[in-house]
């Protein structure tokens, strides 16, 4: 499988080219366009699995595209504007913000970590997914603008609406930003992690729950 | 299949090959001062003295800024645009009131800040950001698009107010009303005046393009970011007769006379809301 | 006329030079961001009334064009359009049509004539409103969509692309909307109509989606107050 990213680093589109009888396994609502030999499935994961992500607010089902009598392409896409990147499995695997994931190989384990998360992010819906691998893999993620790839070295701050994916070697703690909570409430900041340890974090350099309010609060109401 | 005829004069698409357009380089700028490509704006980014270290990263679309903080030294941000800091960076919230505000000084602002609170949305407070022992500090505003520096050497410049993403230094900040009418011009309701010695970054929604002004020019006031020499500007209806104040969508515009410079931006809030209306029902 | 799209594809925006003065380009309304001020606009609704009203019925898109004249050589004009992403330019042969999404359309010259298409055209698009519109004609034509915008040349093994992501194809392509992957994923998988292009042409794909827009937009919207 080959995954070539086009249109960077704003406009992100997916290229993943299958080699006959690969899999490749997207979230929903990701594809754009594919040749005619490739062919979706739609996999629930078993009904439990399947229930548990319903009501983590994540959308029910995966599709597995798999290429049929000779190579196949397939296009993805996410659904805000911005970057992707391609993230290799490594021993420990990684923490990705859920709404980032957009596809993996199907050697790659999802899960949806509960415990310890709760209210990790401000904005609806959105909450932590971790994804471990026995062996090599890919995971595509997406970000909401460019995505930076920071060092971990000691510590560091971030607001938690820009966190895309981390190391899962890092330990974290989830706080306020400011002094006290209305210190907080008024510099505007949300919630921020705190990091610590040596790893990775890929951070996204606009936040979507920011940019949603800031637009969508402007739309016509709904009923 | 569509062959495009080759003219030399216009940027063409020739189907048989990639869809993007081969633009001539060597095509005649369509505007002076405004350079090829968007990478670089075209204003004087004058840091003929030593600005704060600092790194734009991830432009055009969403650009990012990193303020590498040396001890001692203040960085002031618009709420809400910090995006990750080093732990040792301390963030202090205080009220947008200018240098030395004093009681009357204070008094004005909240007053302003209530007016642009209901007018454009802005909010009241801003964050310091200083390390006592030196440290990071990544900023990013809310829209996508670009994050330009500017180092100010005691000159003046006016920004729209949603422009404005963090200053350092001896920068000094006035409220400039646009007139009446400007209040139903959503977005030109008030300016920035900005003046002063230190460092100035300010952002665009989309990328941002440098018009030459040497008589009248008229601009979508969503889409203004600012100006700067000797101009004056009237708010109008956009023209087009009576059906086109009503229909045109242009609705209010800027017009421009004198010499100098205006910044534009390439997106517009509320185009975008009205692409959004209908997409979203209701 | 000279037009050079600049800041592709994040923020396509066009800037014109007009050459003589009587040189015209018809514009999206909405769509002007700056202009000399010299220049004439006038505001019309495209394709006269009736013309006009078989558009409004359908919701959507606006009724409403400027176009702009120049008054004398060298006035210049900018256009964007609303949502985030690419601009694409053609120079149309006045052989090929080009059909496209009706939000798509921004700029073109007047020898470039619009038709609303009716046939095979309902539902095709999953947005309230949107319909087919037909470019054929002479001359410059600009088109945009939210995303960048992915040219994919399409030969006789045809290409499957889902409906919400396209922004336009030419003439020579044979299209068929279906559901992809059986009944189950229909409802289930996310993905909701598929459209089957076949024959010798190109389309134009854009890499985001307005409805995935609007859906994210969902949740932060004010909430009506029944009461």
């Amino acid at each position: 499988m080959q995954i070539n990213l086009l249109h960077r680093p704003a406009q992100a589109l997916a290229q993943v080219w299958l080699e006959p009888n690969e899999s490749i396994v997207a979230e929903s609502g990701a594809m754009v366009g594919m040749t005619t030999n490739v062919q979706m499935q739609t996999q629930s994961g078993g009904l439990m699995k399947g229930l548990k992500r319903m009501f983590g607010g994540e959308s029910f089902f995966r599709n597995t595209f798999t290429a049929h009598n000779g190579n196949g392409e397939l296009l993805l896409a996410h659904a805000l504007s911005g970057d992707m990147s391609v993230l290799e499995m490594t021993q420990h695997g990684y923490f990705l913000q859920s709404s980032a994931f957009i596809a993996s190989s199907p050697t790659v384990n999802i899960e949806t970590k509960v415990g310890g998360f709760r209210g990790f992010f401000s904005g609806a819906g959105v909450f932590v997914l971790k994804a471990v691998s026995q062996g090599p893999g890919q995971v595509l993620v997406g970000g909401f603008g460019g995505i930076q790839e920071l060092m971990c070295d000691g510590n560091i701050v971030i607001d938690t609406g820009h966190l895309v994916a981390w190391d899962a070697t890092l330990t974290y703690t989830v706080g306020k930003s400011g002094a006290g909570w209305i210190a907080s409430y008024l510099s505007g900041e949300g919630l921020v992690c705190h990091f610590k340890g040596q790893g990775r974090i890929w951070i996204q350099t606009r936040n979507p729950v920011e940019y949603g309010r800031s637009v969508g609060s402007q739309l016509p109401p709904r009923g | 299949m569509l062959q495009a005829p080759v003219e030399a004069r216009d940027s063409r698409m020739n189907l048989a090959t990639e869809g993007r357009p081969n633009v001539d380089p060597q095509q005649q700028q369509l505007v002076p001062a405004a350079p090829a490509g968007a990478e670089a704006p075209a204003y004087r980014d004058n840091s003929a003295q030593a600005s704060i270290p600092h790194e734009i990263t991830h432009g055009p679309a969403f650009a990012m800024l990193r303020v590498d903080l040396p001890p001692g030294q203040v960085v002031i941000a618009e709420a809400g645009a910090m995006v990750a800091r080093h732990t040792g960076v301390a963030m202090d919230v205080k009220m947008n009131a200018g240098k030395d505000p004093g009681f009357f000084g204070m008094l004005k602002a909240i007053v302003i800040a209530l007016i642009r609170k209901v007018v454009g949305g802005e909010t009241f407070f801003v964050n310091h950001f200083s390390a006592s022992q030196g440290g990071s500090v990544w900023i990013a505003p809310t829209m996508s698009g670009q994050v330009l520096h500017r180092r100010m050497n005691g000159e003046t410049i006016t920004l729209s107010t949603g422009a404005f993403l963090c200053s350092a230094g001896d920068v000094d900040m006035s409220l400039k009303f646009g007139g009446f009418r400007a209040l139903f011009a959503r977005e030109g309701a008030f300016f920035l005046e900005v003046s002063g010695r230190g460092d100035l970054w300010f952002t665009s929604y989309g990328g941002i393009e440098a018009i030459d002004v040497n008589g009248t020019y008229i601009v979508d006031n969503g889409h203004l970011v600012g100006y700067e020499g000797a101009l004056t500007f009237d708010i109008r209806s956009a023209g087009g007769g009576l059906m086109g104040m009503v229909a045109s969508g242009e609705g209010l515009v800027c017009e421009f006379k004198g010499q100098g410079r205006v910044y534009i931006q390439s997106r517009n809030h509320s185009s975008l809301l009205s692409w959004l209306r209908p997409l979203v029902g209701g | 006329m000279q037009y050079e799209v600049r800041q592709k594809p994040d923020f396509g925006i066009v800037a014109v030079r007009f050459d003589a003065p009587g040189e015209q380009l018809l514009v999206e309304s909405s769509a002007m961001v700056a202009r000399d001020t010299a220049m004439e606009m006038k505001t019309q609704m495209t394709g006269g009334i009736l013309g006009a009203a078989k558009r409004k019925l359908l919701g959507g898109e606006s009724i409403f064009q400027n176009t702009f004249t120049a008054t004398a050589a060298g006035q210049t004009l900018w256009i964007a359009p609303g949502p985030e992403g690419d601009v694409q330019e053609l120079i149309c042969d006045g052989v090929t049509p080009v059909f496209m999404q009706s939000g798509a359309f921004l700029a073109c010259a007047p020898t470039v004539q619009l038709d609303t298409k009716w046939g095979g055209a309902k539902g095709f698009f999953s947005g309230a409103g949107l319909f087919l519109l037909r470019a054929m004609g002479t001359g410059p034509l600009f088109f945009s969509c939210y995303g960048g915008i992915h040219p994919v040349d399409v030969g006789p093994n045809g290409y499957i692309v889902d409906t919400s992501h396209i922004v336009g194809w030419t003439g020579g392509l044979e299209y068929q909307v279906r559901k992809v992957g059986g009944l189950k994923s229909l409802f289930l998988s996310g993905e909701g109509l598929v459209c089957e292009f076949r024959g010798q042409g190109r389309v134009w794909v854009s890499t985001r989606n307005p409805s995935s827009l609007a859906a994210f937009l969902q949740p932060f919207r004010p909430v009506k107050n029944n009461g």
